[in-house]
C-alpha cells in the first residue's frame, strides 16, 4: 500500500508536532510526504501533477493544524482546484473511487472541550463533516481520523504511543484488531532488523517476533476451545 | 511465562539505553502488545474456567 501524506501548514519549520511526526517517516519508501506550502509558495497549484500523485497512491492523508475548525487556506484551495469534475466526481470522475482517506489534525485545545458542554461545543466528528462529505462524493473510504490534542503537553511515553498510532494510521490495513496490530508490528520489527541494527538488538527483536507469534498461536487455540465449549453448553 | 518476562526485560533494556528514538518507540510498542496478548490469554483462560464451572453444567 502506498500512502500520500498531503500536509498543509504555513509555518511548518516552527511546528514541533509536525516535525516530530513527519521526520519519523521521511525515509519510508511506502510513504510520500507532500507539503503544499513548500511545493507551491505562490499558491499556484499544478493540478495535473497533484492528480497524478493521487492516482499513484492508495491511501490519502490530509495532515494539518486545526484553524478555525478547518484546514489552512492552501489545502482548501487545493481541494477547489484539484478535485475537479471529471476527475474526482461527475461524469467519468472516478479517479479516487475506492481509495482510503484519513484526517490527521493537530489541535491546541484539550479533547474534552470538543463536546456539548465543552468550550468548543461540537465534536471533531461534527466539525469535520465537510471532509467526510468530500470523501463520500469522491468515492473514497473515510477512515477514522487521528486528532492529536495538545502535543506540547504530552509526556514522553504519550508521544511514543502517538507516534506508533501515527505509523499505524499511515501504513496499517484498516483493521485495528489485536491480530492485525500484531501482524503490523511484526512487519515493523522486521523493517528495523533490516536497517542493520547490531546483532544483540536484532536477536532481541527476532525473539520478540517469535514470542508474539507463539502468543497468537495460543490465543487461536484458546478461541477454538472457547467456541467448542459454547457450542456444547 | 519465563520467556515472556525475559523478553519484556530485554526490550526494557533497549528502551532504557538506546539512543535511537524510533527503536526505543518500537521496543515500547512491542512490550505493550506482548502485555496485551498476555492479558487476553488470561481473560480467555478465565472465561474457559468460568464456563466449565458454570452451575448450568453441574447437572451434566
Amino acid at each position: 500500500m502506498k500512502t500520500l501524506v498531503i500536509v498543509s501548514h504555513p509555518d511548518i519549520l516552527e511546528s514541533s508536532s509536525q516535525q516530530f511526526f513527519l521526520s519519523s517517516i521521511k525515509n519510508r519508501k511506502d510513504i510520500t510526504i507532500h507539503h503544499l506550502e513548500s511545493e507551491y509558495p505562490d499558491g499556484n497549484i499544478d493540478v495535473k501533477r497533484e492528480q497524478t500523485l493521487l492516482r499513484e497512491h492508495d491511501r490519502i492523508i490530509f495532515q494539518f493544524p486545526f484553524y478555525w475548525y478547518s484546514s489552512p487556506p492552501l489545502l482548501k484551495h487545493w481541494q477547489d482546484v484539484v478535485l475537479e469534475e471529471g476527475f474526482a466526481y461527475g461524469e467519468g470522475g472516478n479517479a479516487l473511487k475506492g481509495k482510503e482517506f484519513r484526517l490527521i489534525i493537530m489541535i491546541g485545545v484539550p479533547e474534552k472541550e470538543y463536546q456539548a458542554g465543552g468550550s468548543e461545543l461540537f465534536s471533531i466528528n461534527e466539525l469535520t463533516k465537510p471532509f467526510q462529505a468530500m470523501a463520500h462524493k469522491t468515492g473514497m473510504i473515510y477512515l477514522k481520523a487521528m486528532p492529536i490534542f495538545q502535543f506540547g503537553y504530552m509526556t514522553p511515553e504519550e508521544k511514543m504511543d502517538h507516534l506508533i498510532t501515527y505509523w499505524q494510521m499511515l501504513t496499517m490495513e484498516n483493521d485495528d484488531s489485536l491480530r492485525n496490530r500484531e501482524e503490523w508490528l511484526i512487519e515493523q520489527l522486521e523493517y528495523f532488523i533490516d536497517q542493520g541494527l547490531n546483532k544483540e538488538t536484532s536477536d532481541i527483536l527476532r525473539f520478540a517476533i517469535e514470542i508474539i507469534q507463539e502468543n497468537r498461536f495460543e490465543l487461536d487455540n484458546l478461541q477454538i476451545v472457547l467456541d467448542d465449549i459454547r457450542r456444547h453448553s | 511465562m519465563e520467556k515472556q518476562e525475559w523478553i519484556l526485560k530485554e526490550l526494557q533494556k533497549i528502551y532504557d539505553t538506546s539512543d535511537d528514538y524510533y527503536l526505543v518507540t518500537i521496543a515500547k510498542a512491542t512490550q505493550d502488545i506482548i502485555r496485551e496478548q498476555q492479558k487476553r490469554i488470561e481473560q480467555m483462560e478465565g472465561e474457559i474456567d468460568g464456563t466449565l464451572w458454570s452451575p448450568k453444567r453441574w447437572g451434566e
